[in-house]
């Protein structure tokens, strides 16, 4: 019941055709659809509904909105009305307004990031089939990425002027969606101030983080890798193709996940994340990360800032 | 055969030089030999912290992002330097900021 998973992101990019190069060659996304308005739809070999990325031509990068599944068709009725009844206004989207989709649901964040939801999409199948299939599909291209993983959405956080965007969206999360918390960063004199989150529905770590910044916008969106080794050869298919990495291989000491941290030809920040990290269940207790501590979880080696993590996003 | 034109970036802000050929941005061709003074983000035209003002000579530019430059600012030669590539030798001021770049205090971890 409720939420399923990720079920797609859209993007604004400033070029499509570096951009397709970019999530078809590197990430090993294939383009299954394009509409009237030039948008593209780009699936992982690993899902299997029909797409997980629509990429939009703009005159600026970032993420125009972002799209969970829900396991029922009732399911919309039943969020409808709690994130109504939490204060927030909802508007009805008709069967094929969200291309290949039924009908949906839309309405703001309270850090204004646009979510929408929907319970039906047009599938295509994984790769590799459902009948015997081998592990891994033969003819996919770059890093083979697996699926959308998650996305991190910067809230605005300014603590002297009482605006803490994140934890505003995390009770919102916590309380219309039934998202769980599974990792918080604390900050402040008191420890009070709740500065990142990591929530989740399916069984890991996180299916969405908000983390705290001068303004709005996508730090970044993550696809699927298996494991270790897999993380270290996306990294040499990137340097191949003059991918601009921001953070090498590492691990993260928030969700134990072995990340690279890496930019689409338009400036929107990309992540591989491969390992489990852990089973994430709802009774789970969430873990705390306090502020001297704070690099450490992002960067669980160095324990300090790297790249342009935190002062560079669409 | 084509011969890459070479020519001579000068940040004004601190009178570094470096060579950047017509084939390469100005922001690449400077992390590139490991050098620092222009902001180095996402290298895409998308998030704006390598904003600079080319005052002497001239570039070629790509696609930016309108959030960070508006038309009347391209008009004016301020550009992103992941996105301007140089047709002569070129000298510029840094308009970009990363906000830890002169040790900002964060009062709170990430703000």
């Amino acid at each position: 019941m409720g939420v399923m998973r990720l079920g797609h992101i859209n993007l604004r990019v400033l070029d499509m055709d570096a951009a397709l190069k970019h999530y078809e060659n590197v990430m090993g996304m294939a383009q299954t659809d394009k509409d009237e308005d030039g948008n593209v739809y780009l699936k992982c070999w690993d899902e299997w509904d029909k797409y997980s990325v629509i990429l939009s031509q703009s005159d600026t990068a970032g993420m125009n909105n972002i799209a969970y599944k829900v396991e029922r068709d009732s399911d919309l009725d039943d969020l409808k009305k709690r994130v109504e009844d939490y204060g927030i206004s909802v508007t009805d989207m008709a069967a094929g307004e969200m291309r290949s989709c039924g009908r949906g649901i839309k309405f703001n964040l309270p850090s204004g990031h646009e979510m929408r939801l929907y319970a039906e999409k047009e599938a295509l199948g994984k790769d590799v089939g459902t009948t015997n299939p081998e592990p891994w599909p033969d003819d996919v291209k770059g890093i083979k990425a697996h699926w959308l993983d998650h996305a991190l959405l910067m809230c605005e956080l300014d603590p002297e002027k009482g605006v803490n965007k994140v934890a505003e969206n995390t009770a919102f999360m916590r309380d219309a969606l039934d998202f769980y918390l599974g990792e918080q960063v604390l900050v402040g004199p008191d420890g009070d101030i709740q500065a990142a989150t990591w929530m989740f529905r399916t069984s890991t770590p996180h299916d969405i983080a908000f983390v705290g910044g001068p303004k709005m916008g996508l730090h970044h969106c993550a696809f699927f890798l298996d494991e270790w080794n897999d993380v270290l050869k996306a990294a040499d298919i990137m340097a191949k193709n003059d991918v601009k990495v921001d953070v090498t291989p590492q691990r993260h000491g928030i969700t134990r996940g072995y990340t690279i941290y890496f930019f689409d030809p338009s400036g929107n920040r990309n992540e591989t994340f491969a390992g489990l990290g852990y089973l994430a269940q709802p009774d789970m207790p969430p873990v705390t990360w306090t502020e001297d501590q704070l690099w450490r979880g992002i960067f669980y080696h160095t324990g300090e800032e790297a790249g342009a993590f935190t002062t560079v996003y669409t | 055969m084509q011969i890459d034109m070479k020519h001579t970036v000068t940040i004004l802000d601190t009178d570094e030089q470096y060579v950047c050929d017509d084939e390469e941005s100005l922001l690449h061709a400077m992390v590139r030999i490991g050098r620092k003074g222009i902001p180095s983000g996402c290298h895409g035209g998308g998030c704006g912290v390598c904003k600079i003002h080319v005052t002497d000579g001239s570039c070629r530019t790509i696609v930016m992002s309108r959030e960070h430059i508006s038309e009347e600012e391209e008009r004016q030669g301020i550009v992103l330097a992941c996105r301007a590539f140089p047709t002569s030798d070129v000298g510029l001021k840094v308009l970009g900021k990363m906000r830890k770049t002169v040790c900002k205090e964060r009062k709170y971890g990430l703000v």
